[in-house]
């Protein structure tokens, strides 16, 4: 394979990284919740910002930071559960999912615009870099690829979570079969408040890493709220595998198109791969068939 | 007696609309803000801001910028208008345009129609200006563009704006003339953000390069929301010009100088067209060497450098930072210059003495093109030490220009 080829592909693995974490909290929280959150991309920009400050007032790392952010946002993600969605609870799946929607979009507005008006750095990034490693002729951005190996532990810590603990068994309990979870007695309302605490936290810990990469504005959420949709549909609503993978093809996939079709086509690529996925496997590519 | 009465009711009916004109315009003139000898009781400024939105990160605080001004102005007694022979304190009304044009068009029109201002100060940007500025058109206010260079905007035969700065194509014309006058890059590669302003400077720096006997070896314009610059950098490496040069606004430039430096592109100069405090914090040590644009940097021998730091000290807001401030600044003075040369807040007479001035600001000699275009221009300055030098010409520098910079390790 040639090295622009390599570069190209390891591009858009490490890019695709940072699709699939953010992915994957949105992922989780509607497959629990049945709750589609268009504020997720307003809590990756809080994550970022608090990313900022712990690197410029304190000095952390921001792998460190990463981490730190977790419980903090668990908290301020059950808080908004508590605060919005549980009055909404209890609607028809249906109706439960047009009402998260509106609210969560109404959240998102007043996030955005909160923090536009208190936030008055400009635009907002940190200087941090690490030297970058040379392959074969393949440059590789050594920053990125650290990120990919933390993403890939924090996802790795997430399956065992859910897999060998009582509440990671109560998330997939209800993931499954929520009247059934019901009737074996799953504290349904603490795990979903916990569960979307948990969906906030893995935002705000992408955005940790998205203000390491790149710059933050506080009204970047809502764009990547639906860029994040788009990765979730993808890989199949409620997969977290697939969130996963679905980031990381798309990634690649803009990273292809921009060398050989034009960068310009890039954003594009999302919403045709996105038609051409439902048009061959409606349920996505690791959802499960209605 | 009773005849008499009625004569007389008879007259007063009959005069009744009379009086009733008489009384509807004391009223009216009651209602309106002016002193005994006419003068209105301030002259009125109108603009928008935008304080929200997506520009909010470039010009949030300006409304900050306009009060301080206006403060400094009236601490002084205002500005004098000959026809009331007397100095009027100026007060501004400020929207928050939400940096969205529709926004924009609709506060300027209500500036004008409710408001009533005297004078109308453009919001930032081209496309909020090109929508706002027909309000002007349509009601004779004069209208003063600052930060807004698109060509479109000066070619519709509109009489009633002037603009602070010169036409986006000639954005980074003396950058050029430094590099033909150097004479040492051979070749560029363009990397150019897909919206009105970088894509205009580029189409401009395209040819203003071939003039300089630069080769153009690629040309990638790339959309605003670009994250992913592999396929790009993976391009330029290929290519490996002399100069890599960024039309685009910070953020997209602040996203492609880390993952160029993550990738070890290492051209022997940047140029990312908008640089500044904005652009240097997040890139730390990989902004050493980037040449850009400024309007004005400390220790500039240009204009008067106490009002620049007068109006950002009051307003809170740092140069750097927020590196379109001095040309709101320049705008002040334009506004304040033209109500002098005027003597009247007449707007004909305004608009007329607007488009016929020529003053020193603090950027350098202001004056009007016959489509409204303004004169102000933009200095190539280098990041050096991680401090801003202009480094041409060299009657304004501050810094030598440093070519080729540092290669990254």
């Amino acid at each position: 394979m040639p090295p622009d080829l390599i570069q190209l592909l390891v591009g858009g693995i490490l890019l695709g990284g940072i699709y699939g974490l953010a992915a994957f909290g949105l992922s989780i929280t509607f497959g629990v919740l049945n709750v589609l959150n268009l504020a997720h991309g307003e809590f990756l920009m809080l994550g970022a910002l608090m990313g900022y400050v712990l690197f410029t007032a304190f000095g952390l790392n921001p792998f460190i930071s990463a981490m730190a952010v977790i419980p903090i946002f668990i908290i301020a993600g059950i808080g908004f559960y508590f605060l919005l969605l549980r009055p909404i609870s209890e609607k028809p799946p249906h109706q439960l999912l047009v009402a998260s929607i509106l609210v969560t979009l109404g959240a998102s507005l007043i996030i955005e615009d909160l923090t536009a008006f208190f936030w008055e750095r400009p635009v907002t990034g940190i200087a941090y870099s690490l030297p970058p490693l040379e392959l074969a002729g393949v440059v590789v951005s050594s920053t990125r690829f650290l990120i990919l190996m933390f993403i890939f532990f924090l996802a790795f810590s997430l399956q065992l979570y859910l897999q060998k603990t009582y509440v990671g068994k109560s998330i997939r309990g209800i993931t499954q079969c929520l009247e059934g979870a019901k009737v074996v007695g799953i504290p349904i309302v603490f795990v979903s408040a916990l569960t979307f605490g948990l969906g906030v936290a893995l935002a705000a810990s992408a955005g940790v890493f998205y203000v390491t990469l790149f710059t933050v504005t506080p009204i970047m959420g809502i764009p990547l709220s639906v860029k994040y949709m788009c990765i979730v549909v993808l890989g199949g609503l409620g997969s977290l595998v697939g969130s996963v993978v679905g980031g990381l093809i798309l990634g690649v996939a803009e990273s292809f198109t921009a060398y050989f079709i034009g960068a310009e086509w890039s954003p594009t690529i999302a919403f045709i791969l996105l038609i051409l996925i439902l048009i061959v496997k409606p349920e996505g590519l690791f959802g499960k068939k209605e | 007696m009773l005849g008499h009465c009625a004569v007389m009711k008879e007259e007063v009916m009959k005069k009744r609309p009379l009086v009733l004109t008489i009384c509807l315009s004391v009223i009216l003139l009651m209602g309106v803000p002016m002193t005994a000898s006419g003068a209105p009781e301030a002259i009125h400024i109108g603009a928008t801001v935008s304080q929200t939105g997506h520009f909010s990160s470039e010009i949030g605080p300006f409304k900050r910028l306009m009060i301080a001004w206006a403060d400094i102005v009236n601490e002084q007694g205002g500005i004098m208008v000959k026809e009331y022979n007397k100095r009027l304190p100026v007060k501004f009304t400020v929207y928050d345009d939400k940096s969205d044009q529709a926004t924009a068009k609709k506060y300027y029109e209500r500036l004008v129609t409710v408001d009533k201002v005297h004078i109308l100060l453009g919001p930032y940007s081209s496309p909020l200006t090109f929508g706002a500025s027909t309000a002007g058109e349509n009601h004779q206010v004069p209208f003063i563009a600052i930060c807004a260079n698109s060509p479109k905007i000066y070619t519709r035969g509109f009489e009633w704006i002037v603009a602070v700065i010169d036409i986006g194509p000639r954005y980074t014309y003396r950058y050029w003339e430094m590099v033909k006058n150097q004479g040492v890059a051979k070749s560029v590669s363009f990397v150019v953000e897909d919206t009105i302003h970088p894509l205009g400077v580029f189409k401009g720096s395209q040819k203003l390069s071939q003039e300089a006997g630069l080769t153009v070896l690629s040309s990638d314009v790339v959309p605003a929301k670009t994250r992913d610059f592999t396929p790009i950098i993976t391009k330029l490496k290929e290519k490996n010009p002399d100069i890599v040069y960024v039309s685009s606004n910070i953020p997209f430039a602040i996203n492609f100088m880390k993952q160029a430096k993550e990738m070890s592109l290492n051209p022997r100069e940047y140029h990312c067209i908008h640089h500044s405090g904005v652009f240097r914090d997040p890139l730390g040590g990989t902004a050493e060497g980037v040449v850009g644009q400024s309007y004005w940097v400390e220790g500039m021998k240009l204009g008067d450098t106490k009002l620049i730091t007068d109006v950002l000290k009051r307003a809170d807001i740092s140069e750097p930072m927020y590196p379109w401030s001095p040309a709101y600044v320049a705008a002040f003075q334009i506004v304040q210059a033209a109500i002098e040369k005027a003597g009247t807040l007449d707007n004909k007479v305004l608009m007329d003495n607007l488009k016929g001035l020529k003053l020193d600001t603090v950027l350098g000699e202001a004056y009007f093109h016959e489509t409204g275009y303004g004169s102000i221009n933009t200095y190539p300055s280098q990041i050096q030490d991680g401090k801003y030098k202009i480094i041409y010409p060299p009657e304004v520098a501050t810094g030598k220009h440093i070519y080729p910079r540092a290669v990254w390790k």
